[in-house]
């Protein structure tokens, strides 16, 4: 487990690697003022998996997912993506990595406002100038139902559709990784269970690996295994994580 | 309210720069341009003064011409009145002056041209307190014929000291002086600018062509007489024809001569600092519209917590105020820089003003003030008033307020003024000579631009729009799309510029066009001699000399004057009636040339129009040496544009109405069998003692012509770059604001894997693409402008119509460059955005 090959590991085994974190730390600010925000955490995250990460605020799960996304820089420890270590990368080679291994579904403003709903999902692949791969378009689109409002601007869309396409977007490039930052934070609870439903079927069914940061003990059961934060420390994890068993979990980390 | 304005002001300090940097350049070419030409008025006030000084009155012929630009030579009056005047009780002194033509050779025998100013040949006062501010800086006072003394300027120029030999080229021909001594002019070197060589007051008259003769004389009172009582005396005793003036009229009336001169100067360069204000306020509207639009949280913020709308109002207005009187500082400063600027730049054409030390009337200072402040709280105003009419809670709720939509009749009525410009040029290229119809045209034009523009902007984002989504162009185009007002307003500040540039390029084109056609018309001279320097002309012995060459067969020679038909200014050409027709076509219309002869004048078709005159009337022409002379027509000819004058007279005519015997052009024909280069070879070996004539064929005529025309163009475009410049600041202001506007999309695309090069690109591609908007609706206009123009001064000789495709496509060239260039620091910036700033929800 504590391999750290270059190899691309295969994917959907259930077995191999996606992403992880080795004592990563991440301070803000110096001196007095330091913000430890991660503390020396190690942590993997299973291809094939569908992962939430939960805490409280100021946890550190924002932190957490943007560094190993190569959003933002670890101050020590080590970031993988696959066999790949984020650190030793450019701005532009994280770039790339963003744009053509990873997915991304933020809380909101997922769009771009000037693009339709299917140029904002092709827009990765238009950046790379790579061809659409038509069958798996179809096959995301029609999985999460946006078949009828492809054509509309995001202004024309609801929040819940808005989501959606974010997530077709982060699915799009087939990446190795989507990760998303409370991506039903602002949707109300049924059009978050339908969001969390095509979350958990891209990777029942497409073979997807999916981390995601929740409060929501609900948004969570969705998971294969919820890994808990606190004050930038890991600090407990539940496999196959039920509503209530997450809820005991936060009473017990919280009390 | 006010510390907040205060506060918001400083907040942003980039786009303060920009704003104000807009404003500063109209202001500075504003002030520039009154700087300059006061400046020149005090110059020449100084040096009319300095001419009269030690003078009382002046007794010179009495002109007919009020207009004292017009008289320009007055009648030589008779050396006797000196006499005359001497004999009246209350003149100390009276001495008489002889003023002319002189052109001095420097050492190789080439001539010691001056830019603009006229090279003058002048007698020597005897009395020194009738020699005004001229002294001797070393030797003497010319003495003998053979003694001469030249200003301080032109020695310095060609080296010349006391004792040298020095050729100096008259009407009549070229003699040899000793330099006896070197004068200046008060403090300076010369009489601004001009080249002098005077001579002892005998010797001067002769080489003057005035034996006999004086221009003026010059009268200095006795103690304890005043100048009005003694011109009163002296005009009493004076013959008729001659008029006694004090020398503060005199000096008064050159120097408001000047003035007008430069009234026409000073409002041609006011014209190009309007272009670049308008441009200037365009930015300065943009700029405030969109920072307004970017702050309608902020103002809704503030009347949310009580802040009145004329509060908020007050508050912009304030803001606005500040700016401009910040910039109509730095633009009076920058003004007085820039004016120095303008005087190198014509001085590098060929144009030298005299100067002394810079001018700054209150006027100006005024006028720097009220332009930079006024203009700026008007951009202001008018979007701070849609503002504050902005319901609070609804500003608050829509965070980037993109305002995409264009009024139905807004899209009407500029589609309908750019097609009324379009009929109304088209009809004006049609008709010909109709410049109103042309201005209006081109207005309407330029007004359905600003009307229409928005919509036009979307047009044009609409074709840029192809391929994919991601790709640069598309994106930018969109992004265009979504703000066309701001699009087209940041846009048509360029258009302006390049409107004015593109419409004088057609009519230079056109007018170089014109003067190929014409000669290939109607000339028929071999050759076409010229003076070298535009002040001068070309002395009468050379077509003298000509004519004795055997491989000459016709010359003939041509003068020009000024005079009044039927009350109007009209140019009168004398010209060599013998060869006429060997020389040149002049498009005989009716009549007949061999009725042409003294007392008989060829007519234009174009004057006979207007006069409503035929063959066999009478025209009064009234000069302003001699008074009202009639003639008979005697033809009519279309080919005016090929003399340039519409009223042609016999050479014996003419010098008994006009003093001056230079002749402005000289053309020759070669005899039968000659060849063109051997005739130019003779001619220029027969010609060796005239350096400053100018000896071309046809084509070579045509190239020096054309040549002048563009450096005419290449001096308007270099005014009209500061206007570019000021479109330039726009562009960059627009983007870098909507950089800023955009921070968290193009966080999101930096996220979602846009390298910063594609940001970049994304960026650099709306610049290019408002520029080539802004470009292309100027040369469009421009072009029809510039062709309906060019076909209104069809009068004015623009025969023909040429339109420069390669200087516009170039033009088009220029502006996707700039586009790019304008587009350097907010691509950066763009590129340069925080990812996680832009993508964590605040
Ligand atoms: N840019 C920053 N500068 C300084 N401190 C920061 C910055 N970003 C985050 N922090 C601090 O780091 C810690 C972790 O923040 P993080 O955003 O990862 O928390 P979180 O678990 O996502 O919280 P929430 O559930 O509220 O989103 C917090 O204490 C926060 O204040
Ligand atoms: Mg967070």
């Amino acid at each position: 487990m504590t391999s750290t090959s270059v190899a691309k590991p295969p994917r959907g085994t259930g077995q191999s690697i996606a992403a992880r974190v080795e004592q990563a730390t991440k301070t803000y600010g110096s001196g007095d003022a330091a913000v430890v925000a991660l503390d020396a955490v190690t942590v993997d995250f299973a291809a094939g998996a569908f992962t939430a990460i939960m805490g409280p605020s100021g946890s550190g799960k924002s932190t957490l997912l943007h560094c190993m996304a190569g959003l933002d820089t670890l101050s020590s420890g080590q970031a993988f993506i696959g066999g790949t270590d984020i650190a030793s990368l450019s701005d532009k080679e994280l770039t790339l990595l963003r744009r053509d291994r990873l997915g991304f579904i933020f809380q909101a403003f997922n769009l771009l406002p000037v693009l339709t709903a299917r140029e904002n999902i092709t827009l990765p692949l238009d950046l790379a100038g790579r061809k659409v791969d038509g069958e798996w378009f179809e096959k995301v689109i029609a999985s999460l139902g946006l078949g009828e409002r492809l054509g509309h601007r995001p202004a024309q869309l609801s929040g819940g559709q808005q989501q959606r396409v974010a997530v077709a977007r982060a699915l799009a490039t087939k990446p190795e990784v989507v990760f998303g930052d409370e991506p039903t934070g602002a949707l109300d609870s049924r059009t978050g269970a339908e969001l969390l439903g095509f979350l958990r079927s891209a990777v029942d069914d497409l073979g997807q690996t999916v981390v995601m940061v929740t409060h929501d003990p609900v948004a969570a059961s969705y998971a294969d295994r919820v890994v808990f934060l606190a004050d930038g420390r890991v600090v407990d994890e539940l496999q196959a994580p039920t509503r209530d068993g997450v809820l005991e979990m936060m009473k017990r980390l919280g009390g | 309210m006010l510390r907040y304005s205060l506060r918001s002001l400083l907040a942003h300090k980039l786009r303060l720069v920009l704003t104000v940097a807009a404003v500063t350049v109209g202001v500075a070419f504003v002030s520039a341009s009154f700087v300059l030409s006061d400046t020149m008025g005090k110059a020449f006030d100084e040096l009319f003064a300095g001419l009269a000084k030690g003078t009382d009155v002046v007794v010179r012929a009495e002109s007919i011409d009020a207009n004292a630009t017009a008289r320009g030579q007055v009648r030589p009056l008779d050396e006797d009145i000196v006499d005359t005047v001497r004999k009246v009780s209350g003149v100390a002194a009276a001495e008489g002056s002889v003023t002319g033509f002189a052109l001095i050779l420097d050492k190789d025998g080439q001539p010691i041209q001056p830019g603009g100013a006229p090279t003058l040949g002048s007698s020597t006062s005897t009395d020194s307190d009738l020699s005004g501010n001229f002294s001797l800086r070393s030797g003497q006072v010319p003495a003998a014929p053979d003694e001469m003394a030249v200003d301080a300027a032109s020695a310095a120029k060609a080296g010349y000291k006391v004792g040298d030999r020095a050729a100096v080229i008259f009407e009549d021909g070229t003699e040899e002086f000793t330099i006896t001594g070197i004068v200046g002019f008060g403090d300076t070197d010369s009489l601004a600018g001009a080249t002098l060589a005077s001579f002892e007051t005998a010797t001067a008259q002769k080489l003057l062509g005035k034996a006999g003769k004086f221009d003026q004389i010059d009268v200095r009172a006795a103690d304890g007489i005043s100048a009005v009582d003694l011109r009163d005396e002296l005009a009493q005793a004076l013959p008729a024809g001659t008029e006694a003036l004090t020398a503060d009229q005199v000096s008064g009336e050159s120097a408001q001569a000047i003035r007008d001169g430069l009234g026409i100067f000073t409002n041609v360069l006011l014209t190009f600092a309007g272009v670049s204000l308008l441009v200037g306020s365009f930015v300065i509207w943009n700029t405030f519209n969109v920072l307004v639009a970017q702050r309608r949280r902020e103002v809704a913020l503030l009347r949310a917590v009580g802040a009145k709308g004329g509060q908020v109002l007050g508050g912009i207005i304030l803001e606005a105020g500040l700016i401009g009187l910040v910039s109509a500082g730095l633009g009076l400063a920058a003004g007085v820089g820039l004016a120095g600027g303008i005087r190198s730049l014509l001085a590098a054409v060929g144009i030298e003003v005299p100067t002394t030390a810079a001018v700054v009337e209150p006027r100006t200072i005024v006028a720097a003030l009220l332009v930079g402040v006024v203009i700026t709280v008007v951009a202001a105003v008018v979007p701070a008033v849609s503002a504050t009419r902005v319901a609070p809670m609804e500003a608050l709720r829509t965070a980037t307020p993109a305002d995409g939509s264009i009024g139905r009749s807004r899209s009407t009525v500029g589609i309908l003024l750019l097609a009324a410009s379009a009929a109304a040029l088209a009809t004006a290229a049609l008709l010909k000579d109709q410049l109103v119809l042309t201005g209006l045209g081109a207005l309407a034009g330029f007004a359905g631009l600003v009307v229409a523009g928005p919509l036009l902007a979307r047009a044009m984002a609409g074709l840029a729009n192809r391929g994919r989504a991601g790709g640069g162009w598309s994106l930018a185009a969109r992004n265009i799309t979504r703000a066309p007002k701001r699009a087209a307003a940041t846009a048509l500040a360029l258009t302006i510029g390049l409107t004015v540039v593109c419409a004088v390029a057609v009519v230079a084109s056109s007018t170089k066009a014109s003067v190929t056609d014409l000669l290939s018309g109607g000339n028929r001279a071999d050759l076409i001699l010229q003076a070298a320097s535009p002040t001068g002309g070309v002395s009468p012995a050379v077509a003298r000399i000509l004519d004795q060459q055997a491989e000459v067969d016709a010359v003939l020679e041509l003068r020009f004057s000024q005079a009044t038909v039927a009350n109007k200014s009209a140019s009168i050409i004398g010209l060599t009636r013998d060869t006429v027709d060997h020389v040149m076509d002049l498009g005989i219309t009716a009549g007949s040339l061999a009725d042409f002869r003294n007392g008989s004048l060829l007519l234009s078709t174009k004057q006979a129009k207007q006069l409503d005159a035929g063959v066999g009337d009478t025209v009064t022409i009234t000069f302003p040496e001699t008074g009202e002379r009639s003639y008979e027509v005697a033809a009519l000819f279309e080919r005016d544009a090929l003399v340039g004058a519409g009223y042609l007279l016999t050479l014996d005519d003419y010098a008994g109405n006009v003093t001056s015997r230079m002749d402005a052009a000289v053309m020759v024909t070669a005899a039968s069998g000659v060849a063109a280069g051997k005739l130019q070879q003779q001619v220029d070996d027969a010609l060796a003692d005239f350096p400053n004539v100018q000896v071309s064929d046809p084509t070579e005529f045509a190239k020096s012509q054309q040549a002048s025309v563009d450096q005419m163009l290449g001096l308007v475009t270099a005014l009209l770059a500061l206007a570019v410049i000021v479109a330039v600041l726009g562009i960059i202001n627009t983007l870098v604001l909507s950089v800023v506007e955009r921070t968290r999309e193009l966080g999101l695309m930096r996220a979602v894997g846009a390298t910063r090069r594609q940001v970049r690109t994304v960026i650099r591609r709306e610049s290019v693409l408002m520029s080539l908007f802004g470009a292309i609706a100027g040369v469009l206009l421009g072009t029809g402008a510039g062709i309906a123009l060019a076909r209104a001064m069809n009068g004015e000789g623009i025969s023909s119509l040429d339109v420069p495709l390669a200087s516009l496509a170039v033009y088009v060239v220029v502006a996707a460059v700039i586009g790019v260039l304008a587009a350097i620091g907010p691509a950066r910036r763009a590129s340069r955005v925080d990812v996680l700033r832009a993508i964590t929800v605040d």
